[in-house]
């Protein structure tokens, strides 16, 4: 019989060797999981190398072969990418959108987790909450799809505003550069907010009751309870998921705007990673865009660990 | 608890109920606007008359999208990468958080930490596509399945929640004899049951709604799945408006050339690309919601 690992703790003195063949069939669980770390994650970690030749696709007789033929030209293409234009376009863009989404889109559903969490109707509650619930399930494609139609000119939206007077002509709002920023807003709303609510729901599920019944006692009226215990039962929730957002802000929606952008509004629109596709994939200039990838990936990663280390501060909770 | 009721709290109830029947109304709206659209005769949609009831209902649109090769080929691609991919993903991804869930199971630290970095540090699009293109994996179906195998968020998951079961479970197990693997069939898998349908509904939608990497991997027109052709069909009607009937259109075959600039066959395409999400979710929406509030307190 294989001995424990419960009992592990008291022998210190086993060699790596004897524990291993005691467990050798743990470490077989682990195998298909480690060869595809290596394969898939670790292996194009190497792949960053090619942001530092001048990659030239006929060097070789394989894609892989052109790597090595191709001349290594240090941090050439960086200086190159950094002095384009489009470069700063599409990093200003990043971070525009992205707090755009920020300041719009993260407290709607702490609002709307308020109002559903004091609604008292059980049944109402239920189906407004598989309603909103719902479009997170949806693709950006469908809602690309969905949203295209309805905005088009003659879509609902249009006619709608025509018919009310409100619009003279029709605008098309995909291919608008002052509206365009946002009707990706708005959809990222329309498809993130009702999933949003879930997580304050369930805080606010776990606020103690016995605090209201006090208050009451104390006569509190609905606003000064809101205030002076649900806000402050919720607070590290919601410090907690906006560490999280702001760690991510440098992904401003790429399966979102891949969809939606069209040339028209790229100066609005263009983030990093929809220029790394285009620049890299799009015209094949792989040195370029693996230089520009790289710099994403690492200012990514910097502000998540940056963000991380803010909330254990706050929080004393680490995201992972 | 008794509550004096003013005007004002009535209004105030009353507005809650508005509010939230506002809010479940505009989720609704542009896709009930979409169903309507998809049942109309062109004409009327074309001119922009549709709201959210069908004008000149008609089911032609369903049976000419139903007996086009294209969508029913490219809904077999999505079924077969949902269904198999999701599979792949969970029994990786559980074998690989059930030793590391182990507090003191020796080599946790290293690997764990290797996998937060893998989480948070990639090597980027173009040496992904590199990788798959000197693996000699473009243009396949396994393309579509080993980008999202194994996701670190979804490993992370599992682990807490193994690390979270009592250890009282696997302590009398241990005191009759048990294996690391009778206790991980009898006793940490059974009782997981409802947390590991969860991750795998996160893996089936992540396979189902993924239309960037058969837009990257993919040229076939009959591996696309039904996500790419969905994408497809949106962006070439807007290009084929312009261009008129006009025969080069490169990847694109006849049967769509002909259709793409109907409104109507879009929104029947994309309303029946959502339905078998909307046969499963109302059944499984509490997974889901489970999955979310773990994910969010212990993640």
């Amino acid at each position: 019989m294989f001995m424990s690992l419960a009992k592990e703790r008291t022998l210190n003195n086993n060699s790596f060797m004897s524990y291993f063949k005691r467990n050798y069939d743990m470490y077989f669980l682990l195998i298909p999981g480690l060869i595809y770390a290596i394969v898939f994650k670790i292996l194009p970690l190497a792949g960053i190398y090619i942001g530092f030749v001048d990659y030239n696709m006929f060097a070789g007789n394989s894609p892989l072969d052109a790597i090595f033929a191709s001349e290594f030209v240090g941090f050439e293409n960086f200086a190159r990418v950094f002095k384009k234009v489009a470069f700063t376009r599409a990093l200003t863009n990043t971070f525009i959108i992205s707090f755009m989404k920020i300041v719009c889109v993260f407290p709607l559903p702490i609002i709307f987790a308020l109002i559903i969490h004091s609604v008292h109707n059980r049944y109402f509650k239920k189906t407004v909450q598989t309603i909103i619930y719902l479009p997170h399930f949806f693709s950006w494609v469908v809602v690309a799809g969905i949203f295209n139609q309805i905005l088009a000119s003659n879509g609902i939206v249009n006619t709608a505003l025509v018919n009310l007077g409100i619009l003279n002509e029709p605008i098309i709002f995909l291919s608008h550069q002052g509206l365009f920023r946002w009707v990706l807003v708005f959809t990222d709303a329309w498809k993130e907010v009702g999933w949003g609510t879930i997580v304050y729901l369930a805080a606010l599920s776990g606020v103690d009751q016995e605090m209201y019944e006090a208050a009451v006692i104390d006569g509190a009226k609905k606003f000064q309870q809101l205030i002076y215990i649900t806000l402050p039962s919720i607070t590290s929730t919601i410090v907690l998921m906006l560490v999280m957002r702001v760690g991510s802000i440098m992904d401003a929606g790429f399966g979102q705007i891949l969809v939606m952008y069209n040339p028209t509004v790229y100066k609005v629109a263009d983030i990093i990673q929809t220029y790394v596709y285009r620049i890299g994939l799009g015209q094949m200039d792989f040195s370029l865009g693996t230089a520009v990838g790289l710099f994403n990936s690492i200012v990514a990663m910097t502000l998540t660990l940056g963000t991380n280390y803010v909330s254990k501060k706050i929080n004393g909770r680490s995201v992972w | 608890m008794v509550e004096r009721k003013t005007t004002a709290t009535y209004v105030c109830g009353v507005l809650k109920y508005l509010v939230l029947i506002c809010f479940a109304l505009m989720t609704l709206l542009p896709f009930i606007n979409l169903v309507a659209k998809s049942f109309s005769d062109d004409a009327p949609v074309i001119a922009g008359r549709v709201g959210f009831i069908p004008i000149d209902p008609t089911l032609a649109t369903y049976s000419y999208v139903l007996k086009g090769n294209t969508f029913f080929n490219a809904f077999k691609v999505s079924v077969f990468i949902t269904l198999f991919g999701s599979l792949c993903s969970i029994i990786i991804t559980s074998m690989q958080a059930y030793p590391l869930s182990r507090t003191h199971f020796r080599g946790r630290k290293p690997i764990l930490y290797m996998w937060v970095f893998l989480m948070l540090f990639s090597g980027g699009m173009v040496p992904n596509y590199m990788l798959y293109r000197i693996l000699g994996m473009m243009d396949t179906i396994p393309v579509l399945i080993f980008p999202h195998l194994l996701s670190v968020y979804n490993m992370f998951l599992i682990k807490n929640y193994f690390e979270s079961l009592p250890d009282s479970l696997e302590e009398a197990a241990r005191i009759d004899g048990a294996t690391n693997m009778t206790v991980l069939f009898k006793i940490i898998l059974p009782v997981s049951l409802p947390m590991l349908a969860t991750i795998t509904l996160f893996y089936a939608v992540s396979y189902w709604n993924d239309y960037f990497t058969a837009r990257m991997y993919i040229s076939s027109v009959n591996k696309r799945p039904l996500q790419l052709y969905l994408y497809d069909l949106i962006n070439n009607a807007m290009q084929l408006q312009n261009q008129g009937d006009q025969g080069n259109t490169g990847s694109i075959n006849e049967d769509e050339i002909a259709n793409l600039t109907a409104e109507t066959v879009r929104s029947a395409a994309i309303v029946l690309s959502t339905v078998p999400i909307l046969v499963v979710y109302p059944f499984l929406q509490k997974y889901f919601v489970t999955g979310m509030v773990v994910g969010s307190v212990k993640g």
